[in-house]
């Protein structure tokens, strides 16, 4: 099972799905291609404390984060 | 209604007990906190334990920056000797939980960081607030 984490007002929201099933692929993709379009970042773990961003979907990433634009404050 | 006495009460307070755990340990913070700590580094989770912040390098200075559990000005910038210099301020938008934003912030200093630094903000080094 793959995951994708949506920071937000609760916590996060989290996306499981099967990275084998092509149906449930298409739709991780969907989500990743509306939270990227919509400013989010999306990164994932390269190793234990090492990250790396994504600019497009990768389909055998275990975990996701997304987060929302960053603005100064 | 009979009234629940002895080892019945006992159970009753238990189950009680782990109710309200259960309820702390899936709070908006504790989950952001959860992820964050599996997110950081082993040296990085370390410092986050004894001291709620820890170092990042920045991915394209290579310098050295503090991240303080919190939301807003939470970010000091290191000198060689590891002594806190100016602060940046800067954070995803909504309203986020501090290890949500924690993250965030770690993620965009070790991958963009000049990106992440032309839209924070300066702040002056104030006394660091503890919670």
């Amino acid at each position: 099972m793959a995951t994708q984490i949506v920071m937000d007002h609760s916590g996060d929201t989290r996306h499981h799905f099967d990275p084998t099933d092509a149906r449930a692929s298409a739709e991780a993709r969907r989500r990743f291609e509306t939270l990227t379009a919509a400013g989010f970042t999306a990164a994932v773990r390269t190793r234990p404390g090492d990250v790396r961003r994504l600019t497009a979907f990768d389909p055998q990433a275990d975990e996701t984060v997304f987060f929302p634009r960053l603005v100064g404050g | 209604m009979r009234p629940i006495k002895g080892r019945d009460y006992a159970r009753l307070k238990l189950v009680r007990r782990l109710l309200r755990a259960m309820r702390a340990e899936n709070t908006p913070e504790a989950r952001s906190r959860r992820l964050l700590r599996d997110w950081l580094s082993a040296g990085q989770r370390a410092q986050f334990d004894a001291a709620r912040n820890f170092d990042v390098t920045g991915s394209d200075s290579g310098k050295r920056y503090r991240i303080c559990y919190g939301t807003a000005a939470n970010i000091r910038e290191l000198d060689r000797n590891g002594k806190e210099g100016i602060g940046w301020c800067f954070a995803p938008v909504g309203a986020l939980v501090p290890g949500d934003v924690m993250l965030a912030q770690k993620i965009a200093l070790e991958t963009s960081e000049a990106a992440t630094l032309s839209v924070a903000n300066r702040v002056p080094l104030l006394p660091r607030v503890t919670h």
